[in-house]
Order: C-alpha cells, then structure tokens, then sequence
C-alpha cells in the first residue's frame, strides 16, 4: 500500500507543480506573485473558500470526534451556515471598502479606517498564529497520517517531506498557484468524501449509521442525542460532562468560533485577490452551506460509523479512535479505495497548511517588508522578499511540528477563537459607523483574554506561574471564542457609547457616506426589515441554541400522538437536515435576494478616498528602521 | 499576464482540476471493478470518465474555447495505452478475458462515441469526418511541399 500511497501523493505533487511553473511562466517579473494580480479567477473562489472554510475546522478530527460521540458531533455541521452568513455579511462590503482606498489587505484597511497600528498589529499576529502554529498543528497531523498508514516511514521525515512539497509550489507559483491548487484539492476533498460513503453503501453489508442508532457508547456518550441545552461543569481536563461534550451551548459557541475562519486575515486576502466578485453569493449559498456541509451533515457520519464498526472494540476516549481499522477494511477491499481515504485527509491538511503558510507570507510581505522595511519594491523583488519570507514560515511551522507538537496544539488552539473577536471590528467597517478605534481596541483585549483563560494557553500558564485556575478549558460546554464574544461585544458598546462623537467620526464618516451613496442595499419596510435579522436569530435558536434539543425525540416519539415513530434514522438527524435546508433557503435569500453577496463594483470608483489619512498602500518606513537598515547595508559595503 | 494569457490558464487550471478529481474516482473503480467489484464498478468508471469529458465540454463553452493541441493529444495517448493494456491483459490472463472482455471493450467503444457525438454536434459532420480524414490532409501536404 505504500508505494500506491506514493504515487498518488506523487500525482498530487506533479499537479501542484505543474501549476505552479504555468503560473511563473506565464509571469516572468513576478509583477502578480504576490496578489495575483487581484485577478483570481471565480472558479477558485467558489472552491477554495469552502474548501478552507471546512478544512480549518479538521476533517480528520471531525471524522475521529464523530465516531466517537456520533450524532450530537453532528451537531457543528450547521455551523458552516453560520459561517456562510458571516461570509454573506462581510464579503461585499469589505470588497467595496477596499476597493475605495486602494487596500490590498484587510489589516491596510482596518489600519486606515480606524487610524489604528494596534488594530494592524493585532491583525498581524492573527496571521501569524494561522500561518505557524495552526498551520504546524496540521502538518503534524498529515505527518502522523503518512507515517500511520505507510508503517514504517517516521513522522518527522513524513512532515518535512510534506512541508517541501508545500513550500515547493507555492514558492515556484506564487499566490495564484496557491489558490488554483487550493481549489482542486477542495473539489478532490469534496468528491473522494462521496466516494468512500458511496463505496462504503455499495460494498459493506449494512451501513453502520444504521444500525449504531440507540445506542450508547462506552463512559455513557449519547451518540444519537444532544446531551442537554448547557451542562455545569467546570470544563474539560477538570469535570467531565454527562452524556458528552456537544450540548447545544457547546454546538452554538462553537459555530461562533468557526467565523474566525472567515474573519481571519488570510480569507480576507482571498476575498481581495478575487478578480471579479460574482463568486461570493455561489461560494457562500451553493458549495459551502449547500454542497460543503450537507456532504458533512449526510455523509461523516456514514464514515464515523465505519470507523466505529471496523475496530476490534468500540473506543472508551476519543483519544482511542483512529483511521487504521477502516483503512484496513478498505484495503481488505481494494487497496486504491483504501488509499482514496488517506488522500482525502492527506488533502484536507494540506488545503490548511497550504493556504496559511502562502497566504502568511504573502500579508507579511505587503504589510510589513513592502510597508516598512524596504519601499518601493519591483516585481521581482517583491516576489524574492515574498519567497523569504515563505521560507522561514514554512520552516519555523516545520520545526514546531517536528519538535514541539504539543506546544503546538495548545497555542494553535485559540487561533479561531482570537479570530473570532475581530467581529466588532468587521461590524464597524461594514456597517456600524459608531464602532470607534477605541471601542475595537477595548472589546479586542477583554474578548482576547477571555479566550486565552478559557483555551489551554492561559490555563497552563496560570498553572504554572501562580495557582491552579478552579476551571478547565471551555467551562460550562461554552466554547472560548463564546466567552469572548459577548465581552467583546459589551466593552465595544460601552466604550462607543463614550466616544461615538469623538474627533474621527467625521473620518470614519466618510466611508460609511459613500456606501449610502454608491453601495445602497435596500432592507425594505420595517417587516422586511425585522425579518431580516430576527430569522437567522429564529434559526440559529432552532438549529444550533437551546431548542435544537427538541430534535433529539421530535421525530422518534412526536408529541402529537402517544405512539413512537420509527424512522430507521435518529430522530436527531432528520432535524439536522431539515435545518439545514431552511438554514441554506436563509443564506440564500440574504445572499442572492437581499443581495448582500451580490457586488456591482461599476458604481464604486477606486480610491475614491485619497488624502494622507486614507493612504492603505502607501509605504510608511520609519526613521530609526531608516536608520538601522542604512548602517547595516554600509557594514556590509565595508566587509565587501 | 495579458487577459487572453489568463484566461487560458484559468481554462487550463480548471480542467485539470476535473481531472484531477476523476481520475482518482475512476482509478479506483476500475481497480476495485477488475477485482471482486464487477460489471458494476467497471461501468461506474467509464461513467466517471465520461463525466469528466461532458465536464470539461462545458468549461470550453464558458471559456468559449476549444480543446488545446496538447490535450487531444494526451487524451489520445491515454486512450492508446488504455488499448494497449486491455489487449495484452486479454492476452495473458485468460480469467480477466472471460470476465471483463464485455464491460470493458464496451466501455472503450462508448468513449470514443461520445468523443465523435460531440465533434459532430460541434462541428457538423463534415468537419467531423474531415478531421479524421487523414488521406486528404496527407496528400494535401504533399502537394504544397512539392
């Protein structure tokens, strides 16, 4: 099986490769290496968002975690929707305002909407968190996987082998061979999932989705029900919950951390670097909250349930499931099948690592080298800084998954969640004026600390430097991006409150004016108008909060007649699949009637706003970097 | 990059993804097939060719392009090895000609069909047979090179 597993890895690597020389042949200055030009096709778009949206999450951790607690795992499927309808939300607006200062990134816009260096800062930090440790922790993973399923390959050589492949294309490539590779990885992660679930159906004798129903797996996990709207436990590592971790508070909060995916800078940057914007509303309705989480919400379990069913004995921790024994009953099958498997979760990781790493380098790149550092960069030069730059990215994510995966693990863990807190921020770009620098920057910290004393980081550190915190991570089943949310969100309100009318409203006006004028959306009378907000709320209620736990016997004993029903399906997913069609009819009637993903940039001129405060692009090299950069460059003439 | 560079490489990009992702499919079905799968799986992996092909039709006609020079040609290599390697397992295994000789012959008779289905209703029939008529072309060479 290892040398079909090399091939396979080996056509991958010839694919990616081989994009990667057309796009530098095809660019010989290396003018459009780093943004691509701003011309990525749609097509890359519609695949690549969904495909990271659901590889950030883990496929390979959600599979495990599936087969282990079943349907109430299932749960967080709904959550893409929401994922979807922040996309809906954000996406147009953020094209727009960059379009009008000339910003190539979200940290450029944020920075000069809100006149703020900590705002950058803090946006810097997020990518880099995405691009090295989250990254890291999915390169650990694949290696572990390769080494897994070849047997005897180490995990470090199968890490740093699936590091040089990725850094190899996108160095060669640049950004838009990034993306491309992106893409098909995403639609091969799409179609080996039907796959292996049809193969699956065809092949073994009865799905064991099917016939798992009912029951309970050992330590009393619920595998086909929501064990409760919160349970009050002190967290995990510290009390462990009745019946299982997925209550619905855990589901909801977790969907909220999922946003992180797309308010993080890399998405962004992905959003920017598409040329033109007819792929938003497709991305967001059809692939990803259609397509990307019903093939989650239908066919995971299918496979969760293999897992379960290939193994000797059934997992008492989620720590005891694994991929081996379904790999093995494939193999047992059909060797090609089988490898079709380990190049699916292969694929999910590399889609994340891939898709960080380039999109980390290319932000630090434009934001930091070409801001600060050496100004006025040509093509070439620009495409050189930007491989350095990848280069020790990919190194340093290397290292830390060789070496340090553990450490690894614990910091990547509040990427999403820090991520998330960039809500009031987003809010204030798009669409609230009265969301001042202040008012972002005090929701930032208290939000940011909240997550980090609800994830293992601050937890650990706490421990270690002065007492034992009297809670665990992720306390009372709440999610730590759902601890900091509400926070953020109350020291953002409170301190707008004192300085809505504050001196740069008038420049944070000027914005929000031309979006009245050129980029009106029409939210209609009051109805329509509360009915746009108060049915996501209505949804998410049903779908993801408290009263999703009425889907655990709403089906299986209805509570109109006395009799029980029998489905042959848990009651608990048929309530899945309702919501989730009402939850898609919802992104799409936002996306596509209300036209909140619909984007008409022909009314929007570019660089509307021009002026010193409005300069996004614009090169600002401090004195004293001036300075060190001169004295070091004679240093060197002198050794010379 | 010019925007007739790009889009040729959008183009290209795209079909090569379709590839991508069907070429695993039917890899594995054909595997599969030839093994303990059957007829079944033999026909699922033609099938999943053929949709790669309809795919692909579909992204020349949003690209309004047509097929480059170096894919026919690695579709017909493809095609030939395929041949090649069907003839030869006739040959030397005599369980493979007793089980699969129908599902497959058959298969490697309908993708070509397709292939001439479409060039017909692309082109019309003339232009179809023109393509293939290799006496003509040839002579017509060597006419102008004399």
């Amino acid at each position: 099986m290892t040398e079909l597993l090399a091939i396979a890895l080996g056509i991958l690597l010839a694919y990616a490769l081989y994009i990667a020389v057309q796009c530098t042949r095809h660019d010989p200055n290396g003018e459009s290496h780093l943004l691509a030009a701003a011309s990525l096709p749609t097509w890359t778009y519609v695949f690549a968002a969904s495909g990271i949206a659901v590889s950030a999450l883990g496929i390979p951790d959600h599979l495990r975690l599936l087969s282990f607690y079943g349907f109430q795992r299932n749960q967080l499927v709904l959550g893409l929707i929401i994922v979807a309808l922040t996309g809906t939300l954000f996406q147009r607006r953020l094209t727009i305002a960059a379009r009008i200062v000339g910003a190539r990134t979200v940290g450029e816009l944020f920075g000069v909407y809100y006149q703020s260096t900590t705002i950058r800062l803090y946006l810097l930090l997020l990518t880099f968190l995405f691009a090295v440790p989250f990254a890291a922790a999915a390169l650990t993973e694949a290696g572990m996987l390769l080494s897994a399923t070849t047997g005897h390959l180490p995990v470090v050589p199968s890490i740093a082998a699936i590091a040089i492949f990725l850094f190899l294309f996108s160095a060669i490539g640049g950004w838009r061979a990034v993306i491309y590779v992106t893409a098909a990885f995403s639609a091969l992660l799409l179609v080996l999932m039907i796959f292996i679930s049809g193969f699956s159906a065809a092949v073994f004798d009865q799905l064991a989705v099917l016939s798992r129903s009912g029951t309970t797996q050992p330590g009393g996990i619920l595998t086909d029900a929501i064990p409760g709207v919160i349970q009050l436990v002190r967290g995990v590592g510290k009390e462990a919950p009745q019946g299982g971790l997925w209550t619905t508070a855990a589901a909801a909060s977790f969907a909220i951390a999922a946003i992180g995916i797309v308010l993080s800078p890399g998405f962004g940057f992905l959003g920017l670097t598409t040329r033109t914007r007819r792929g938003f509303a497709f991305s967001q309705v059809w692939i990803l909250a259609a397509l990307a989480a019903g093939t989650l919400l239908f066919l995971g379990p299918i496979i969760g349930a293999e897992m379960v069913a290939s193994a000797s004995s059934a997992p008492t921790s989620p720590g005891d499931t694994s991929f081996g024994p379904l790999t093995g009953r494939l193999a047992r099958a059909d060797e090609l099948v089988a490898i079709c498997l380990v190049v699916m979760l292969i694929v999910s990781l590399l889609i994340t690592v891939g898709f960080f790493t380039a999109s980390g380098a290319s932000i630090f790149t434009t934001e930091l080298v070409d801001r600060y550092f050496v100004p006025g960069m040509i093509g070439s030069e620009r495409r050189l800084a930007a491989r350095i730059a990848l280069a020790a990215i990919c190194f340093t994510a290397t290292l830390l998954a060789c070496f340090l995966p553990i450490t690894t693990a614990i910091v990547s863990s509040t990427t999403l969640s820090l991520s998330a807190q960039l809500l009031p921020a987003f809010l204030g770009v798009c669409w609230l004026r009265w969301i001042s620098r202040s008012a972002v920057i005090a929701g930032l910290i208290v939000g940011s600390l909240l997550v980090i004393f609800t994830e293992p980081p601050g937890l650990v550190l706490f421990d270690r430097l002065f007492v034992e915190l009297p809670w665990g991570r992720w306390p009372l089943t709440i999610h730590s991006a759902a601890w900091g949310l509400p926070f953020n969100l109350a020291a953002c309100l409170i301190v707008s409150l004192w300085t809505r009318n504050d001196v740069e409203h008038r420049h944070r006006d000027q914005l929000h004016d031309i979006y009245l004028r050129d980029d009106w959306i029409a939210f209609g009378g009051r109805a329509a108008r509360g009915a746009k907000w108060s049915l996501p709320l209505l949804w998410s209620f049903f779908a993801l909060g408290p009263g999703a736990i009425l889907g655990n016997t709403f089906f299986s004993r209805p509570i109109f007649i006395d009799k029980d029903a029998s489905l042959g399906v848990p009651s608990l997913w048929v309530w899945q699949a309702i919501f989730w069609i009402a939850g898609v009819l919802l992104v799409w009637w936002l996306a596509y009637r209300v036209r909140l993903s619909i984007v008409d940039v022909s009314s929007v001129r570019t660089r509307t706003l021009a002026g010193r405060q409005w300069s996004a692009g614009g090169s600002l090299q401090p004195k004293w970097i001036e300075v060190s950069l001169a004295r070091l460059a004679r240093r060197e003439n002198i050794a010379r | 990059m010019s925007d007739p560079e790009m889009r040729a490489l959008d183009r290209h990009s795209l079909a090569m993804t379709i590839w991508l992702c069907c070429g695993f499919v039917a890899a594995a079905c054909f595997s599969y097939g030839f093994g303990a799968g059957g007829i079944l799986f033999v026909a699922w992996g033609f099938s999943v060719i053929l949709a790669g092909f309809i795919a692909h039709i579909i992204v020349n006609a949003v690209y309004d392009a047509y097929f480059t020079s170096r894919e026919l040609a690695l579709g017909l290599i493809a095609y030939a090895v395929a041949l090649v390697s069907f003839g030869l397992a006739l040959l030397l295994s005599h369980d493979f000609a007793r089980r699969q000789f129908l599902p497959v012959s058959l298969g490697l008779i309908i993708v070509p069909a397709v292939v001439i289905f479409y060039m017909i209703v692309h082109f019309g029939v003339r232009r179809t047979f023109e393509s293939f008529d290799v006496i003509r072309r040839f002579s017509r060479s060597n006419r102008s090179a004399s």
